[in-house]
């Protein structure tokens, strides 16, 4: 019972993560009905930043985590506004393909200006214990789930109240509606680009206090992915959802089954969904069937 | 008096290529390919086989992604399951290289049946997100099956002796991959101009329209797949022949964006846009090499300490550039070159 407890503990703080990164995913795709599948390489580089922030002053965490928002947010500006805009209206095996290019690129460059070596994030927080009961949860552990839950709320406070929210809801909606009423879709896709980045730029440097840095980060947006294709593509809170989800699943097959069987979870996962419920637990848009 | 170019049967309109000076240069460059092998050194013959062998994955992403325009992001899958096929058969059981083949090709066809039934029910984007799923799956069957594939220890797979000739020299391994390649080529083509090639190209151009005109999108689309992945699994087979060891590592997950760069920068959906994206993507480290050393040193120490690492880069870069800039691909740039050489001064 204890073990079940504990696999059940640790496999939702590393949802949590997850579920961060399908919260990017599914923000982008919202907006700009573009999958991005560089995200996990985002939340990688960002994670980077911190890493190299917390290294050159680790005297003073705050300003590595500044560093990482900041490196987050305009990374994504950049990206939105020098590789994804100018291919507005191509189809969209290409953009796709550009975010995947982007992707093979932000991976190669890590390893380039980094190494190839794993370190562990020192912010001077995140190490704590806490006992309740017979489980043990390290403070980050709380920390990313708070995250998760802080991230789920704000995402819907802004597209209820905010008025840019609103102008995204109908840009996904209806782009040329929408621009029609006056919204600038250029500047909504800007906005979700730099959500999303910064959402799985947080997830990037949790996943790096929980377990280390390294060039094989990239890999929580293989997994964020799942997560955000049981939750739904274009519906952001299920997204975050679908993360705990698959961090619990992915968490009790390597406890019950085999560690193995790990890796390959989220994507049986991904697989039966695509069959059975193609848009999702709390999507809307009914996929087209052939 | 005619003036024009006339086409009055079907056979003309359907004929491979009908411009003599095409046949021509094909006959051509055919000849320089098969005395290539003896004429190269070492190093330039194994780029000539990986340009060999890449082109045949290549033709056989093409199948799929440029000729009924599914996209695949998982082909590597395919290249597994046949290298292995081929390495089980003849490795471990010790069959005859012909049978290793065969089964090179028809055991990723069963594979891709597999995996086509379900996720042909979804378009788009979300096929692409099967088959990158279904990759990692395959390694994960190859790593778990040890007592079949060895695991993560891989196989060792020595050259083919077939009908009697020893393909153990690298100039006759060299004439082997040729001889695929330029098979796979002509199977391609052939199916192009067939009704199933027909077939394919109103699915990719229109579905619904292909529909309505009683074309069964689900038996044409699990046609491609097996066609394409028929294809793949005897490339992949070629490629652990050339490394003489089949493992997962030499099968990254790169391989499947290296397939849809070099049919992105060839030109999509046009086949010779295989073969000189081929020959480009290939070439491009060597390329890029070359134009590093001109600048200096340090560029050059750069290069051999972050080769693997640049070169992704490059991938990368020029998929990009070129959906970009150029989404024709370089066929595109060839046409252009050619219709100016033509009529110039002339526009048009």
């Amino acid at each position: 019972m204890q073990y079940l407890i504990d696999q059940l503990v640790s496999g939702v703080a590393v949802g949590a993560v997850y579920g961060l990164v399908a919260m990017g995913f599914a923000l982008t795709y919202k907006a700009t009905g573009v999958v991005n599948f560089a995200q996990g390489e985002i939340a990688m580089l960002v994670a980077y930043v911190a890493w190299s922030m917390a290294e050159a002053h680790p005297e003073s965490p705050w300003l590595a985590v500044a560093g990482a928002l900041a490196a987050a947010i305009v990374f994504g500006l950049v990206v939105e506004r020098f590789i994804m805009r100018p291919m507005l209206g191509e189809p969209i095996f290409s953009t796709v393909m550009v975010t995947i290019a982007l992707a093979v690129i932000l991976r190669s460059a890590t390893l380039l200006l980094w190494d190839a070596y794993p370190h562990g994030l020192e912010l001077g927080v995140g190490r704590g214990l806490i006992v309740i009961g017979q489980t043990g949860m390290r403070t980050a552990q709380l920390g990313v789930i708070a995250a998760l839950l802080v991230a789920m709320a704000s995402v819907w406070a802004f597209f209820r109240f905010s008025r840019i929210g609103k102008a995204m809801r109908a840009v996904a909606a209806d782009e040329r509606a929408a621009q029609l009423m006056g919204i600038s879709a250029g500047r909504v896709h800007a906005v979700a680009w730099v959500a999303s980045s910064t959402i799985s730029g947080m997830a990037g440097v949790f996943f790096a206090l929980l377990y280390d840095v390294s060039p094989t980060l990239f890999q929580v947006g293989i997994k964020g992915f799942p997560a955000t294709i049981l939750g739904g593509l274009d519906s952001v809170l299920g997204s975050g959802f679908g993360g705990i989800v698959i961090g619990v699943v992915e968490n009790l097959a390597a406890g019950y089954a085999k560690p193995s069987v790990k890796a390959v979870a989220g994507l049986v996962i991904i697989i039966a969904v695509l069959l059975i419920r193609p848009f999702g637990l709390f999507g809307k848009r009914e996929i087209e069937r052939v | 008096m005619r003036s024009g170019d006339f086409k009055e049967r079907t056979a003309q309109l359907i004929v491979l290529n009908d411009s003599r000076v095409a046949w021509a240069w094909a006959a051509a460059s055919l000849g320089a390919l098969v005395v290539a092998p003896y004429a190269l050194n070492a190093y330039h013959l194994s780029l000539l086989i990986v340009i060999l062998i890449t082109g045949t994955g290549a033709l056989g992403l093409h199948v799929l992604t440029g000729s009924t325009g599914l996209i695949s992001l998982g082909h590597v899958g395919f290249l597994v399951a046949g290298a292995y096929a081929y390495a089980v058969s003849v490795t471990r059981y010790g069959w005859s290289p012909l049978v290793g083949f065969a089964l090179a090709g028809l055991v990723p066809t069963a594979v891709s049946l597999v995996v086509g039934i379900p996720s042909l029910r979804l378009k788009g984007l979300y096929l692409a997100i099967t088959t990158l799923a279904f990759a990692s799956i395959i390694n994960y069957f190859v790593l778990e099956l040890d007592w079949l594939t060895s695991g993560a220890r891989g196989m060792a797979v020595p050259r083919p002796t077939i009908a009697g000739v020893a393909f153990d020299s690298e100039p006759r391994f060299a004439l082997l991959c040729l001889l695929v390649a330029v098979v796979t080529l002509f199977a391609v083509l052939n199916i192009e101009r067939s009704r199933v090639g027909r077939a394919f190209r109103a699915i990719r151009d229109n579905d619904i329209a292909a529909r309505a005109m009683g074309i069964s999108l689900y038996a044409y689309k699990l046609r491609a797949f097996m066609t394409s992945a028929f294809i793949c699994g005897i490339a992949g087979a070629l490629f652990g022949l050339y490394l003489s060891f089949v493992s997962i590592e030499s099968f990254p997950f790169m391989m499947s964006i290296e397939a849809l760069a070099i049919l992105i920068v060839g030109g999509l959906g046009s086949t010779l846009g295989a073969v000189i994206g081929t020959a480009f993507i290939v070439l491009l480290p060597e390329l890029s090499r070359l134009a590093l050393g001109l600048i200096g040193t340090q560029a050059k120490a750069l290069l051999s300490t972050g080769a693997y690492e640049l070169r992704t880069i490059l991938y990368g870069v020029a998929i990009i550039l070129f959906l970009r800039f150029e989404p024709r691909g370089v066929v595109g740039v060839w046409r252009d070159a050619k219709r100016l050489w033509v009529q110039w001064p002339l526009r048009y």
